[in-house]
């Protein structure tokens, strides 16, 4: 069994980034579930979305990653991938990026996002956090909306280079047909760009 | 037919067209509204043929039609979301009595949690209370199965029949394979027939009393019979055993899978009412102890003892009311599983291996809660009727959508919020006890719609001397966008004439109806205070798109020579797009900026983050230096 979590803001495309996931999933034949947060939560909050993989040919039942069970963690935004740290396994990958989404309540706070901070909690709770250069990667696409993808690209192939995470499951090809068969054609250039940039980002 | 990755929702209406609907309606409700939406969609495309769909004014407004419908013969399906049943029950508890033709289903989705909900309410209790059927599928792939048997079961037993899944069925995704068109099923060809039984009257509705009471057990026997009340036995000699009701199946199944426990029975009741008892029966059939995993109300656990009373059994029955299961809330694979240990006193092995994130929390991720988007045209609204008021004494009546979230800091602007369209009435209800207050409810144009107009009638009626505030977005914004009467749009793909906030409010006789544009300050407030200081009631109509709707503008530019730091503009709007960063703390910004930083010594600026903003303009007009400016060209890659 799979269980991933994409950790996110409302608007930033994690429902998109679970079902770009599942389709891989159903490529491989493997019984696949997700659950996603839609509703008041989408408007700016915390989102999370469950993918949940029987890439050992078991039946998934419980749309709901547990607790302490997650193999991977792709969050979207550092404080959201702090708040899922307790769904990641002792051994799972948490990919996060280095971009941050202030919250109006740290702003009325009059305090200052501290992304530095969250980051080092991550590294210090997590045994295996890769931080991802989000900013360069969507400024060399040119389009911020493909974060979701990047970071999803980024959890595949650190997945496969590190041995952990996804556990060398699905390769980049695998992945990239299955943004093939999710995404509007006139954007799959974009964010096969955006898989290409992530990848040369982890490697640099 | 390649399988396709269907929401629960999308898989319900493909489940309903496959057997044969003719005749969807609802109002948009989370978790529930995605149904409408596949079923509207497939009739666009042409692959739902002499399909009728449409969004309702409200939910007893659907249900009403699809009476009518279903009485000319016509398979109906009805949504909503649990606390749409409430304003459904009113043709719901008759229509049981009259009874139906062609079959109908009530899709009526509940939020454990609650996610997206006033309340926690249970529909399996309605449905007990109605003395309707209902079916709780444990998965969207269940529920496929169970639509198609609602129909047959409606129509056989002449009752509507209750569907009810939870947020974890609606929004679970799987895989389905679906056929790429539907045909709706024909009506009968004699249509509609006149017939006593159709009018309501009290001897009619003694008679059919009987006949509902004479139908529940028949349908108990059968649901005993059919496949959702599936039994699993392992090993023998069992003495203990686990009743699951919803997602808590599949919670309890993935639990059981890492466990190793006793021999046990596992039963799943997909059909919770009338319950089948015969079913149970025989899963009890020598257990001694008994836990039963459900979320919301204890309806499976109350069968459980009324079973166990009638028929002396020697079995206890554990679960909400004793405290072994979750008295509120979600169940989870990790809780049952605990509570699994638990009750056959073995120790919970998972618990005990060490999740990532042990050793102490350190920091904490910010709080973030939803909040109006950047650019809504509430936070204008908000803010305008705020300015407005000033320091006069006033209680701000909310309602239920996006604007619900006016409530947040630092707008601060709702002080009630309690069902959809009470904000209209109890604001006069605030007048009655507190004359001396100015009372102002706001009300979003689809609600206005769906249930604000009764209360726009008893203001101008019993002269309440309040304001109502009409937030019109030209949209059903919190549940996705859904048009509704004040746009025109439907899902028939036809457009009918808007109907026109405005003259509705005259035409009930509100005396003094303004108009403004949400996103003009001055224009706003001046509306907000001429309607606030009209004695009688009054109303002031802010209009502005949803920004899910358009086009976002330029971002605006933040000029950081003129910028003090002071967060004005936060504290006026708290906007989403807006944060202060400090200037020192960005080594590139330093090295251009320092040497002016230093004179006026500025340690942190407003900063507007583009890909956010929309370029509403609402925050210059807050900034006391006119550091914020209107943006250049929109955005290249937004357009």
């Amino acid at each position: 069994m799979l269980n991933v979590l994409i950790a996110g803001v409302g608007g930033q495309g994690s429902v998109l980034a679970s079902r770009i996931l599942a389709q891989a999933a159903l490529a491989k034949g493997w019984h696949v579930r997700t659950a996603e947060t839609i509703g008041m939560a989408q408007r700016g909050g915390s989102v999370l979305g469950h993918v949940r993989m029987g890439n050992d040919g078991e039946q998934v039942h419980a749309p709901l990653v547990s607790r302490g069970t997650a193999d991977c963690i792709i969050a979207l935004e550092p404080g959201e991938g702090l708040r899922a740290l307790e769904y990641l396994s002792a051994t799972g990958l948490m990919v996060v990026p280095t971009t941050g989404i202030p919250s109006i309540m740290t702003n009325l706070a009059g305090s200052e996002y501290d992304v530095a901070a969250i980051l080092q909690e991550l590294r210090r709770r997590a045994a295996n956090v890769a931080v991802i250069d989000a900013q360069s990667i969507v400024e060399q696409v040119g389009n911020p909306k493909v974060l979701n993808v990047a970071m999803l690209a980024a959890a595949v192939h650190l997945s496969n280079v590190r041995g952990c995470g996804l556990r060398g499951c699905i390769t980049l090809s695998e992945l990239e047909e299955a943004l093939a068969a999710s995404v509007k054609p006139r954007f799959l250039e974009l964010n096969k760009q955006a898989c290409a940039a992530a990848v040369a980002s982890c490697d640099s | 037919m390649p399988k396709k990755l269907l929401m629960g929702n999308a898989a319900f209406a493909h489940a309903a067209l496959a057997a044969g609907v003719r005749v969807v309606a609802g109002y948009p409700g989370t978790p529930s509204s995605e149904l409408v939406e596949t079923v509207a969609a497939l009739h666009a495309s042409g692959a739902a043929q002499d399909v009728h769909v449409e969004w309702s004014t409200n939910e007893k407004a659907a249900l009403e039609l699809l009476a009518g419908a279903s009485m000319a013969g016509a398979r109906c399906l009805f949504t909503c979301k649990q606390v749409g049943l409430n304003v459904a029950s009113d043709p719901l508890m008759s229509l049981n009595y009259v009874g139906i033709k062609g079959g109908l289903v009530l899709f009526v989705a509940d939020d454990p949690g609650p996610i997206s909900s006033q309340t926690e309410q249970d529909t399996r209790r309605f449905a007990s209370f109605a003395k309707v059927p209902v079916l709780d599928p444990s998965s969207p792939e269940e529920g496929f199965e169970m639509m198609g048997y609602a129909f047959e079961l409606s129509e056989r037993h002449g009752t509507p029949v209750i569907i009810r899944p939870t947020t974890r069925i609606n929004h679970a995704s799987a895989f389905f394979d679906v056929p790429d068109s539907y045909q709706a099923r024909a009506l009968p060809p004699e249509g509609f027939q006149r017939d006593s039984k159709w009018i309501i009257f009290p001897r009619r509705a003694y008679q059919a009393h009987g006949e509902i009471n004479e139908r529940l057990p028949r349908m108990a026997q059968e649901f005993s019979e059919t496949p959702f009340n599936p039994c699993e036995r392992t090993g023998d000699g069992a003495v203990r055993g686990i009743v699951a009701g919803g997602v808590s199946t599949a919670y309890v199944r993935d639990a059981l899978s890492s466990m190793e426990l006793p021999a046990y029975r596992f039963l799943h009741v997909g059909t919770p009412y009338p319950f089948p008892t015969a079913a149970v029966r025989d899963f009890l059939n020598g257990l001694d102890e008994v836990i039963v995993f459900e979320e919301l109300d204890h309806v499976l656990e109350d069968e459980l003892l009324k079973l166990a009373g009638a028929q002396h059994l020697d079995v206890r029955v554990h679960g909400k009311l004793d405290g072994t299961t979750l008295a509120r809330g979600e169940n989870s694979t990790e809780d049952c599983r605990a509570r699994l240990a638990s009750f056959f006193g073995v120790e919970d092995a998972a618990a005990a291996a060490a999740a990532a994130g042990e050793g102490g929390t350190a920091v904490e991720p910010p709080v973030r809660p939803p909040v109006l988007c950047a650019g809504c045209p509430h936070r204008g609204s908000f803010y305008a009727v705020k300015k407005a008021l000033h320091k006069q004494p006033a209680v701000l009546c909310g309602d239920i959508g996006c604007y619900t979230l006016g409530n947040a800091k630092p707008l601060d602007a709702i002080d009630t919020c309690l069902c959809m369209g009470a904000g209209l009435t109890m604001a006069q209800g605030f007048h009655v006890a507190e004359p001396g207050r100015k009372c102002v409810a706001f009300i979003g144009d689809s609600t206005f719609f769906a249930s604000g107009l009764t209360g726009v009638a008893n203001a101008v009626y019993n002269q309440h001397d309040v304001t109502f505030v009409v937030l019109d977005n030209s949209t059903t914004a919190m549940t996705g966008s859904q048009p509704h009467p004040g746009t025109g749009a439907t899902l028939m793909g036809g457009q009918s004439a808007p109907l026109d906030i405005e003259a509705v409010l005259s035409a009930l006789g509100v005396g003094l109806v303004v108009k403004a544009n949400a996103f003009d300050v001055d224009e706003a407030v001046s509306a907000a205070a001429t309607a606030i200081d009209f004695a009688g009631p009054s109303a002031v109509i802010f209009t502005g798109p949803c920004i899910q709707l358009v086009r976002p503008d330029a971002s605006v530019t933040v000029d950081e020579q003129a910028c003090t730091g002071c967060s004005a503009c936060i504290k006026a709007l708290g906007c989403p797009a807006m944060s202060m960063t400090s200037v020192q703390g960005d080594p590139d910004e330093a090295q251009d900026a320092a040497p002016d930083e230093q004179v006026r010594n500025v340690a942190r600026v407003m900063r507007v983050d583009a890909s956010l903003c929309t370029g509403c303009r609402l925050c210059t007009s807050t900034c006391p230096f006119g550091a914020i400016k209107k943006g250049g060209a929109p955005c290249s890659t937004c357009s």
